[in-house]
């Protein structure tokens, strides 16, 4: 039977560390609530000109702008991987660097060059272990990315496709679907493709159709000027929708993970108790016997 | 039986019988010595009745109190008993080798009677300070984990010790079969307070394993000594010391190295607790007897390499309720070199041996005798080890994917290399259908090297349970890939 006083500190360490635990999946919740409603907004608005998008689509015109086309020349690829600053999340870091290493795989194979930028400690860390050198880290973001802030991102990286810097960008982050599921998934941000995916395109129709359902609207000062505006615009906003994503699905994999390791350390504690108990009475008893039997030896 | 007053003989008489102790009163002259031998030879009511004892206290008066070496059943108040004025004595040399005795020296494997010109007493001193031997050698066994880290000593001690069912008799027979069947000396094997049908088995292999290429019998190059569970304490008590004896004369007199194998230490103790209270003694801690540690190194000191011959001994201690703290192991453990502590946690994963690598050590693990490569990668073994010991219960917690970088790869590391402290066993063949693997020293060494340094990273955890060097558990990998 192990020493009684060891079972008894050890115990003690993993109530403090289930302490910790439990506070962090309170915290988690907490967070993830706000989170959650600075997605669900960005939401709304995203559908928002996803609509307007669709609207213009809808006249019939062709729509063209350099975001929107491939280059002819492949020659360096951008890959922008979003991970968490903070550990304690469970898998969450995981699953985004695992596919993260993947689609860098994949790049370097297609590109000549591939570059890499990384938010969050926990990726920047990740790729220095693996000697994979970064071009730039952001630590800025928390579990509430600013807009001002994912936009000068944006803003650099727009620019620099416009001048062929770049031939592609691909984010890697935490798609959050529902509360019980995110995926660690991989988006090419440029170039845009399409604006319009079949999913938007229905989404923007029944709002046409909810505003009136008139087929003709008259674009003002002209549709060629709210592209100009409206593609760069739609980006950005995709690009912020990644960050609050990775932020909401962080929070959820922490609550997720803190609440399966106040668990873990309960189950931990109870079966240490047990051998604490078992282990202290063994010497009581033995303590005793050694007692009852030195009488009795003394009485002969 | 007046004959045998007509003879000279010191006759006393039966006064007293308490369990496996018995008191005999003398006359006061004639006081049998401590450690002579009484015998006991009679008829009663057709139960033949022939028992030695041996004098343990004197009561005063003419009473003696003797431990009985054999069962006490059918004794009685009155019989007469003879002192035969000296300890109890085996027979010793060459025509001992191939044999089975109890502890009293007659053989028990049906045989016939043995032939020797001389019986030693078994109660020796121990070979004094200036006939020691201080040569310290490493003495390689083929088995990863002891080779690597708890290396043994030629001509020194090594124990292994563990709970009920971790292997410490497998073990044993292993060894045995790796090294004496290479040994050029002689063997000597004690069955202390272990389960008759291992000896048995242990004896029929032994007639069947070939001492290398030379076409002898391993059984032709040992004695085996049993004292098993169904003997009373008194036996259990002494038969270690048979068995030793009879090494001791091939030390003293043949010079050759010698192999003595006990099996099991702890029941020597665990027989002089039994005895203990009936001689009158106060018990000690945890119940043993308060000369536990005068018996042990009585027994032990004895078990000494000198300058005449080497006497190289293996003992399993058994370890009551897996607690190491507990007096009797304790006490063994302090007189052994090398010694192997089997963990119920490896067990119950399945690794066999169990030889809990943090535990277990050896006199010899240091740069001095085994050279800096080997001391180095035993000590970034066990640093791992402890490393990823130290995680477990974070890993319990939170999970594996909490750990940092360095953490994680530690880990990864430290489950491949504890897969591959396992080997199969040349005795487990017919069990488990794999070939037993003598690995060399020098194979050892450099896969734990190369493990720690991170080549064989990519291999699954699988491909390392029971291989011999590093380059089989690529082929495991291989067979594994191939099956999937």
């Amino acid at each position: 039977m192990a020493n009684a006083r060891a079972l008894d500190k050890r115990r003690k360490s993993i109530k403090n560390i289930r302490k910790i635990t439990r506070t962090m999946e309170l915290i988690a919740t907490a967070r993830f609530k706000q989170a959650m409603d600075r997605a669900s907004a960005a939401t709304a608005y995203t559908d928002r000109i996803t609509g307007l998008v669709a609207n213009l689509a809808n006249t019939g015109m062709e729509l063209s702008h350099p975001l929107l086309e491939s280059h002819d020349e492949q020659n360096l690829a951008l890959q922008l991987v979003l991970t968490s600053n903070r550990g304690l999340c469970g898998g969450y870091n995981g699953n985004v660097l695992r596919t993260a290493s993947e689609t860098w795989q994949q790049l370097t194979e297609q590109f000549p060059a591939v570059q890499l930028e990384v938010s969050g400690k926990r990726g920047v860390t990740y790729f220095e272990h693996r000697q994979i050198p970064m071009e730039g880290t952001f630590l800025q973001f928390e579990d509430k990315p600013k807009y001002e802030e994912v936009e000068q991102i944006a803003d650099r990286y727009l620019e620099a496709y416009a001048t062929g810097a770049i031939d592609r960008l691909d984010v890697c982050y935490t798609k959050f679907v529902s509360i019980a599921r995110q995926e660690a998934t991989v988006e090419t941000l440029l170039p845009l493709g399409t604006l319009v995916d079949a999913r938007d395109a229905k989404a923007g129709t029944e709002e046409s159709m909810v505003t009136g359902g008139k087929k003709t609207i008259e674009f003002l000062p002209s549709a060629e000027a709210i592209v100009e505006e409206v593609v760069p615009m739609s980006f950005k906003v995709k690009l912020f929708k990644c960050f609050l994503d990775a932020a909401v699905s962080e929070q959820v994999a922490r609550m997720v993970a803190m609440k399966s390791a106040a668990e873990n350390a309960d189950e931990l504690i109870r079966e240490l108790s047990m051998t604490y108990n078992r282990a202290r009475q063994g010497q009581i008893t033995g303590e005793l016997l050694e007692v009852m039997g030195g009488v009795e030896a003394l009485k002969n | 039986m007046a004959t045998a007053m007509e003879t000279g003989q010191n006759i006393g008489h039966i006064t007293q019988v308490i369990g496996s102790t018995f008191d005999v009163e003398f006359s006061e002259q004639h006081l049998p010595a401590i450690y002579n031998a009484v015998k006991i030879k009679s008829t009663h009511k057709g139960i033949d009745l022939n028992l030695s004892g041996e004098v343990q206290q004197h009561l005063g008066g003419g009473r003696v109190r003797c431990v009985a070496l054999g069962s006490t059943d059918g004794m009685m108040r009155g019989q007469e008993c003879i002192d035969t004025g000296d300890p109890v004595s085996v027979p010793v040399g060459e025509a001992t080798l191939g044999r089975v005795f109890n502890l009293l020296g007659d053989p028990v494997d049906g045989r016939g009677p043995i032939e020797t010109q001389e019986r030693w007493p078994i109660h020796r001193p121990a070979p004094a300070i200036n006939e020691l031997s201080t040569s310290t050698e490493l003495f390689e066994t083929g088995i990863k984990v002891i080779d690597l880290l708890t290396p043994f000593v030629r001509g020194g001690k090594a124990g292994l010790f563990g709970g009920a069912g971790l292997g410490k008799t497998v073990i044993l027979t292993e060894l045995i079969a790796r090294i004496a069947s290479s040994h050029g000396g002689y063997s000597v094997f004690a069955g202390v307070g272990e389960r008759t049908r291992e000896g048995t088995d242990l004896w029929l292999e032994m007639q069947e394993t070939e001492i290398g290429q030379t076409g002898r019998k391993v059984i032709e190059q040992t004695c085996m000594v049993f004292g098993q569970m169904n003997e009373p304490p008194g036996a259990r008590l002494r038969v270690a010391l048979s068995a030793l004896t009879m090494a001791e004369y091939f030390r003293d007199t043949t010079g050759k190295d010698t192999l003595l194998f006990i099996d099991n230490i702890f029941r020597f103790s665990q027989a002089g607790s039994e005895v203990s209270a009936l001689l009158g003694r106060m018990p000690s801690a945890v119940g043993y007897q308060p000369t536990l540690a005068t018996e042990m190194g009585a027994l032990q000191e004895r078990i000494a390499s000198t300058n005449k011959g080497a006497i190289t001994s293996v003992q399993a201690v058994y370890v009551p309720a897996d607690d190491p703290t507990d007096p009797a192991p304790a006490t063994a453990f302090g007189q052994l070199d090398a010694f192997l502590y089997l963990e119920r946690s490896i067990s119950e994963k399945g690794i066999y041996p169990a030889v809990d690598p943090l535990a277990s050590s050896s006199r010899i693990l240091d740069p001095q005798y085994v050279g800096d490569r080997h001391y180095r990668i035993a000590r970034r073994v066990q640093t791992i080890l402890q490393r990823y010991r130290e995680l477990q219960d974070i890993i319990a917690i939170l999970g594996v994917d909490e750990l940092n970088e360095e953490d994680r790869q530690v880990v990864h590391r430290a489950r491949r290399i504890e897969r591959f402290l396992s080997q199969p066993f040349l005795v487990a063949e017919v069990f488990t259908g794999k070939p037993g693997e003598i690995t060399p020293l020098d194979d050892t060494i450099r896969s734990f090297e190369e493990i720690c340094d991170g080549k064989w990273d990519h291999l699954p955890e699988q491909a390392f349970m029971y291989v011999g060097a590093v380059e089989q558990a690529e082929e495991q990998a291989k067979k594994i890939e191939a099956n999937v």
